[in-house]
């Protein structure tokens, strides 16, 4: 019984599954390995673009993680912009109707759009906040990494080279990787944005940023699940479930997931060495749980005057100390001579 | 027992009931038993005498396959170490006192077991599990919870644990530890009981009185290794006995005696006389007291006790 | 170690696995200390409800916050709270007691000698650790569902999800079975370790500790930024699950890899304790 044969056939069997299960682990705990890249027929760079800014890939739905390893200093009252991973889901019946859940651990922000009303609940505090939007002005998604590339696409064609950097897989759908770089002459903290774009429906899948001097990503979002195909209309409608607080969001309040809507910034330069001008409120107007930013960075001066330069990995900006708040993709110099204009 | 009954010298002959080949256990650095061969015939109840520390116990745990051993194999019933699993249905064992769980009582604990005995159908467990309480004394307590037992209580719903099923063998490690004079005269009587229905029982005691009263053979261990093993009684008669000679006349008994170059000595205990331990012969020595005029009134080949043995072998080595 | 059929008792080598796997139950459910462990846990969501009631909506955030007038989700409310440390306690303390306690009382030796074979004491241990599991989390689960009804009252007599659609009684009534068995399949991997544990030692509290030790370890490892990477190993890293039952549309990706998680985890405590058993002396 101790040591017979059907014990020690059994030992061994225990230790198979012993073995078995720390491997199944590591299958489990393992990201899935990206496939080979995918074989697709060659594109041009020009004919790539010109194909995302006339997508439409219809009714969807994903999932979206962003992977921010920007390097922006812990901010009191705004834990959302630290390093980390995000996941959100999204829906969307492709024509401006909308719905994106951000879960955390224990709760969920809900941002619904039908059309014509723009619904956010959260979950913690169980209130809804309503706003009436304008068609045009749908797409409530903040990582929405179509939006966001498409955005990035528009904004950097003209400064940047652009090229078709061979093929990958995101979300388990065949893409072509656009590249863009910033041409010589930008004065810029970026290497270079990578855009998986679709090979079929031709929208991007992933947004990547890469800074100059990292072989990792500065940030990245893109879907990790994505599928085409109808849905269900119910996810674009909302009503506010018993017990829940109902706003009506006061216009030139935020916008969910947006900036605060201040007096409009001052716009130096162009393309990837663009610098934003823009006033802070000060301290004691500022809107409850503001970040406090009096203490952050390296103290500065110059014949603009005096502040605190903030440096991440991809960004630089200054704090003046009359106020004003200068940032962009680019080193110190190219926002202190932004400020002097 | 030197001429056994017909019934059982034919069990004798057949394959013994427990057999230790080259046995050895080897813990660390201390060797509990140190290659050790024994063999228990089929029928026999065997005490296994020893000192504390001497390895009994852990020479049992390995014949029931309980530990395993370092060296060597044993044999239960017939069926080599890797299997003597398939011998333990019919085996019946009490190890290194009683385990049972506090919070049910000897009758729930009884079951719990019997559940697991592969011989008992199911509908017979509450059948059995009552028997084996009435056997061992314990029916007025069987349903009090095994926390509230006395230690005598404990040791006898060991044993019936061990008596749920007839078995072929029963394995008693110190089976009157903590029981009182009737206690001891009880489990006295089961090991009879068996004995008489056929089942070979190995006791294992410190109690010496207790295995010569019921013992057929005898193991005698000491730091691991056997140092006497055997029938009872050939143990005894091979021991030096001695002559005892019951006299008034002590003085010129043992005048006599030592002229004609024996050892003896007044005898201490009982009658007065005088013991013989070295000399002649003795119908020689009766007729030599005879001759100098002692009044014998009795003469006897002394039998040494058991415990003198086992004072013998263990303290010799 | 053959089975032989029931018919002829005297050639029957081993008793019927169903006949020891109903002792093993009735024993687990006989010891005080399982009793009180279920009834402590029935108690863990009625005092939820009654502080949500009292603190009437000021109870913060979190899934605790959700429960106020939304009495459905206090019961999944309460097996994610419990299962941070105190339903993996109860199912440690079932494993303690299976191989090392029993170890402890001399009891393990008994069923050896029966005898039960080594491999079905494993399965048969390992079954009565996964009653433990189900019992206490259902315990949870079936006066959370009541104490939601009663004591906290719930709207519409549905579910409100955390994305702020209303389920019906029948759809939230299955939410809360999925995160039950989701819970009792989390259990059973620490039950496995538990047991693997137990399996070394003839010291109930040492399994006890190790597992308690074991929660805070990878508490610790899983706050550590710089082991982000050791995240996907760590068995609690999948333990806030749970809420996405709360989700509408549900998402079961995380429920899922935990759940792939926990299999793993107990076939290596399984594994190690049917290893180990082979060689322990009782």
């Amino acid at each position: 019984m101790a040591v017979g044969t059907a014990g020690r056939l059994w030992a061994r069997i225990g230790t198979g599954m012993a073995i078995a299960g720390a491997v199944g682990l590591g299958l489990v705990a393992m990201p899935a390995g990206a496939g080979a890249a995918p074989n697709l027929p060659p594109v041009s760079p020009e004919d790539l673009v010109a194909s995302v800014e006339k997508a439409d890939p219809g009714p969807l739905n994903g999932t979206v993680e962003l992977d921010n390893a920007l390097g922006l200093p812990a901010i009191p009252g705004a834990p959302d912009l630290a390093n980390g991973t995000k996941e959100a889901r999204v829906w969307s019946d492709g024509t401006g109707k909308g719905r994106v859940a951000l879960p955390s651990d224990q709760g969920e922000k809900t941002l619904v759009s039908d059309g014509t009303t723009a619904w956010s609940y959260d979950s913690t505090d169980r209130t809804a906040t309503k706003k009436a939007v304008t068609p045009g002005e749908h797409r409530p998604e903040a990582a929405d990494p179509t939006r966001s590339a498409a955005d990035a696409i528009t904004e950097l064609r003209t400064t940047s080279t652009v090229t078709v950097d061979g093929t990958a897989e995101v979300a388990g759908r065949p893409a072509y990787e656009l590249v863009l770089a910033p041409k010589p002459t930008e004065r810029t903290l970026l290497r270079e944005v990578r855009i998986a774009v679709d090979s079929e429906k031709r929208i991007p899948l992933r947004l990547t940023v890469l800074a100059t001097g990292s072989a990792d990503p500065a940030f990245e979002v893109g879907f990790t699940d994505l599928t085409f195909g109808p849905q269900d209309p119910s996810l674009f409608t909302f009503t506010p479930p018993p017990g829940t607080t109902v706003k009506d969001a006061p216009q030139g309040d935020r916008t969910p997931g947006g900036k605060p809507a201040g007096a409009a910034p001052t716009v130096v330069g162009d393309g990837w060495d663009t610098v934003v001008i823009a006033k802070r409120p000060a301290p004691e107007q500022a809107p409850q749980g503001t970040p406090d930013l009096s203490r952050l960075g390296t103290p500065v001066s110059g014949s603009w005057g005096s502040g605190r330069l903030v440096t991440t990995a991809v960004a630089s900006a200054i704090l003046t100390d009359d106020g004003r708040v200068a940032a962009g993709a680019v080193p110190e110099q190219v926002l202190t001579e932004a400020l002097s204009k | 027992m030197t001429t056994l009954p017909v019934r059982e010298a034919a069990r004798v002959t057949a394959a013994p009931a427990a057999r230790a080949v080259g046995l050895r256990k080897v813990y660390g650095r201390t060797v509990a038993v140190a290659g050790l061969d024994l063999e228990v015939p089929t029928g026999a109840v065997l005490g296994m005498l020893g000192p504390n520390g001497s390895g009994k116990t852990t020479l049992i745990r390995m014949l029931l396959g309980l530990t395993r051993p370092t060296a060597g194999t044993a044999e239960l019933l017939g069926h080599p170490l890797p299997g003597v699993a398939a011998a333990l249905p019919h085996v019946g064992a009490l190890v290194e006192g009683p385990g049972f769980h506090p919070f049910l009582s000897g009758r729930e604990n009884l079951r719990r077991l019997a559940a697991a005995e592969p011989l008992l159908d199911a509908a017979a467990i509450p059948r059995a599990v009552g028997a084996a309480l009435d056997r061992v004394g314990l029916a007025h307590a069987a349903d009090r919870r095994f926390r509230g037992y006395s230690l005598g209580m404990k040791q006898r719903l060991g044993l019936a644990g061990a008596l749920l099923v007839p078995r072929r063998l029963v394995v008693l490690d110190e089976p009157t530890n903590g029981l009182d004079p009737a206690g001891t005269r009880d489990v006295r009587a089961i090991i009879a009981e068996l004995h008489a229905a056929g089942s070979t029982v190995i006791v294992s005691s410190h109690l010496l009185a207790e295995v010569e009263a019921t013992c057929t053979h005898v193991a005698v261990l000491q730091s691991g290794t056997l140092v006497a093993a055997g029938e009872l009684r050939g143990l005894l008669d091979a021991g030096t006995g001695g002559l005892v000679v019951v006299t008034p006349d002590v003085e010129p008994a043992l005048r006599a005696l030592a002229e004609a170059g024996a050892v003896a000595s007044r005898d201490t205990g009982g009658e007065p006389g005088v013991v013989v331990t070295d000399g002649p012969e003795p119908p020689e020595i009766v007729a030599l007291l005879v001759r100098a005029g002692v009044a014998v009134h009795e003469a006897r080949r002394r039998r040494p006790r058991l415990e003198e043995l086992f004072a013998q072998l263990t303290e010799g080595s | 170690m053959t089975i032989t059929a029931e018919t002829g008792p005297p050639t029957r080598a081993a008793a019927p696995v169903g006949r020891l796997l109903a002792a093993e139950v009735r024993w687990v459910f006989r010891r005080p200390r399982t009793l009180v462990t279920l009834g402590l846990f029935a108690l863990i969501p009625v005092l939820i409800a009654i502080g949500v009631v009292v603190a009437d909506r000021d109870g913060g955030g979190g899934l605790i916050g959700a429960v106020a007038g939304n009495g459905l989700v206090l019961p999944i409310a309460a097996l994610t709270v419990a299962l941070a440390l105190l339903l993996p306690l109860a199912v440690a303390m079932a494993a303690a007691d299976a191989l090392a306690g029993e170890a402890a009382n001399g009891t393990l030796r008994g069923l050896l000698l029966a005898p039960v074979s080594r491999l079905r004491l494993v399965g048969v241990k390992a079954f009565g650790v996964l009653v433990v599991a189900a019992a206490v989390a259902l315990a949870i689960a079936v006066v959370g569902v009541l104490a939601g009804m009663v004591v906290v009252g719930s709207a519409d007599g549905g579910m409100v999800t955390l994305s702020g659609t209303t389920l019906g009684l029948a759809a939230g009534l299955a939410r809360v079975a999925l995160v039950t068995v989701w819970v009792v399949g989390q259990l059973a991997a620490v039950g496995a370790v538990a047991l693997a544990v137990s399996s070394l030692t003839e010291h109930p509290l040492v399994v006890l500790a190790s597992v308690l030790g074991g929660l805070i370890a990878f508490g610790v490892l899983s706050a550590i930024p710089a082991l982000d990477w050791l995240q996907p190993w760590l068995l609690t890293s999948g333990w806030s699950a749970g809420a996405d039952a709360l989700r509408d549309p549900i998402t079961l990706d995380a429920m899922g890899s935990s759940t792939l998680r926990a299999l793993c985890y107990a076939a290596i405590g399984v594994g190690f304790t049917l290893w180990r058993m082979q060689r322990r002396d009782a």
